[in-house]
């Protein structure tokens, strides 16, 4: 360590500068004009967003969407998890490898996969009327469906990876011994596997859910203006109504969620661990 | 035991859940007919070729390389110095300053970018790119610090103390003594930022103006007005980059070891 404080600044500084002046400044201007009104400072603003019945409905749907997605994402997450935990060596790493992939491609390239797959003259149309299922198309494009699939594919990948990682740092005999001992597969998941892989599952379900929960292009290209989420529900405003007040509350709302939800979810793991 | 069945299968279905779309995305791209659709009609190139004779897709490839080149090496100056500072010297505040400096990648994107524009661009009249300079060098810089400060971690910090000890200046022991033995962090740094800014659109929402978009941004455009398959072999081009990248990094540099 050394101990030279000049030189600590002169090296810190220029990013802490950067990082404060270009952005932390400008947010916290932003978020403070939703509390600005014309006789000084009120929460009326949010008085008003909240007392519009589409806003309400757009708020909830963001919770319930972000939240099924979370929930979805567990079950599957620990379904493959376990299965590559459990694959020789050499195909784990390849089957990582495959499941990491994804990430790196570009969110809209990932989303617009789904037109594709999802339109009216798409994959999965075609196929139900080719098969007789349907008579005509089904629409499945701009509905909270299309919206909840998109947002599970892309972030997916990111509960899988938290819980292999919590999977792999169990002690390795601890659900044969729970086998032997006469558990069923239930009681060896709930009294053992999730106790033991708990805080995987919280890193996991709080990058699904922050992730999901401020999304944009999911919810821009599968749900269009019938599906609003928070985030499109704000470009929306500041484009067509150039309602900056309103997108300064949705700002707030979305940094106080993501903020809350890493909170609770990381009280839930060490409460859990103290016992 | 029924895990012996339950195991692939779950293994199955969920790789083609996240990969199938981009087989299918292939696919559409080499369609010969005017609409997307899959399975195609008919194969041909004609798209992919035509990808690059859309003028404003040439132009905002041009800008999102420049930003993500550009935006990632501006991270690296402030980042590296910034993160050999958290690391080897005992600076006041230092958890504080982290906080600042990884700030960009707490709060979502949409309302950096929206914050810019007004209080950057709107009242100081910089340029549109220049502001998205700005906001891309943001997003990178948490990146950035965390990538270099856990290979500075990993490296002992005697070797630069005998550098210094045998005569050496600090300046260039830093250089020559901690620079190259930190260089794969560095680089696996700038990878990861460069991905980072070419695929990000919530920034980048807001901060476009008459010519100048990133490449997300002018495809989501170019989507609402068109419905032909180009979108879709563009995606494909840019995956295939991507993987290219990532794949080139692993291969020579054990990039995963790093992020």
């Amino acid at each position: 360590m050394f101990q030279n404080r000049a030189e600590a600044f002169a090296l810190v500084m220029p990013a802490a500068v950067f990082a404060g002046a270009v952005f932390l400044v400008p947010v916290i201007i932003l978020l403070s004009e939703g509390f600005h009104t014309a006789n000084g400072w009120s929460i009326q603003a949010y008085i008003d967003f909240f007392s519009h019945s589409l806003n309400q409905a757009v708020f909830f749907r963001t919770l319930k969407l972000a939240a099924m997605v979370t929930a979805a994402a567990a079950v599957i997450g620990y379904a493959a998890a376990f299965a590559i935990v459990n694959l020789p060596a050499k195909g784990k790493g390849r089957i990582t490898g495959l499941v990491v992939l994804p990430l790196m491609i570009s969110p809209v390239a990932r989303t617009y996969a789904w037109l594709v797959i999802l339109g009216r003259t798409g994959f999965v149309n075609q196929a139900l009327v080719a098969i007789g299922l349907s008579d005509e198309p089904i629409r499945f494009l701009f509905t909270e469906t299309a919206v909840f699939i998109g947002l599970l594919q892309l972030f997916l990948p990111l509960m899988i990876i938290s819980l292999i990682s919590a999977l792999e740092n169990m002690p390795r005999d601890a659900v044969a011994a729970a086998r032997v001992l006469g558990a069923n597969w239930l009681q060896v998941f709930t009294r053992v596997i999730l106790p033991l892989t708990r805080e995987g599952l919280v890193i996991g379900g709080t990058l699904v859910f922050t992730g999901s929960m401020t999304a944009y292009i999911t919810p821009a290209i599968l749900g269009g203006s019938k599906v609003l989420m928070l985030e499109t529900l704000m470009y929306q405003r500041v484009t067509v109504a150039n309602d900056f007040v309103s997108a300064s509350v949705i700002a707030l709302i979305l940094i106080v969620m993501a903020f809350s939800a890493n909170l609770l979810l990381k009280r839930l793991a060490t409460a859990r661990n103290k016992r | 035991m029924t895990s012996r069945l339950f195991s692939p299968l779950v293994l199955i279905l969920v790789l083609a859940f996240l990969i199938g779309p981009f087989a299918i995305i292939i696919a559409a791209s080499l369609s010969a007919g005017e609409t997307l659709a899959f399975p195609p009609q008919g194969l041909s190139l004609r798209w992919v070729f035509k990808v690059f004779e859309i003028e404003s897709f040439r132009q905002s490839f041009g800008i999102s390389l420049f930003l993500a080149i550009g935006g990632t090496l501006m991270a690296l100056i402030l980042g590296v110095p910034a993160s050999y500072a958290l690391s080897r010297y005992k600076v006041p505040g230092a958890e504080t300053i982290r906080t600042i400096v990884s700030s960009p990648i707490i709060v979502p994107g949409i309302i950096v970018g929206l914050a810019l524009l007004r209080y950057f661009v709107v009242p100081f009249n910089t340029g549109i790119l220049f502001a998205l300079f700005i906001a891309h060098t943001a997003l990178i810089l948490p990146y950035a610090v965390r990538v270099v400060s856990a290979s500075l971690t990993n490296l002992r910090s005697d070797i630069e103390e005998a550098a210094v000890l045998l005569g050496s200046s600090r300046v260039g022991a830093f250089f020559r003594v901690v620079l190259p033995n930190i260089r794969g962090g560095i680089l696996a740094a700038f990878i990861l930022g460069f991905v980072t800014s070419f695929n990000q659109v919530p920034v980048s929402l807001f901060l476009s103006g008459p010519g100048i978009r990133t490449l997300p941004i002018d495809m989501l455009a170019y989507m609402e007005i068109t419905y032909d398959p180009s979108v879709a072999a563009l995606s494909a081009l840019l995956a295939f980059m991507s993987l290219g990248i990532v794949f080139l990094a692993e291969r020579f540099l054990g990039f995963s070891r790093y992020v």
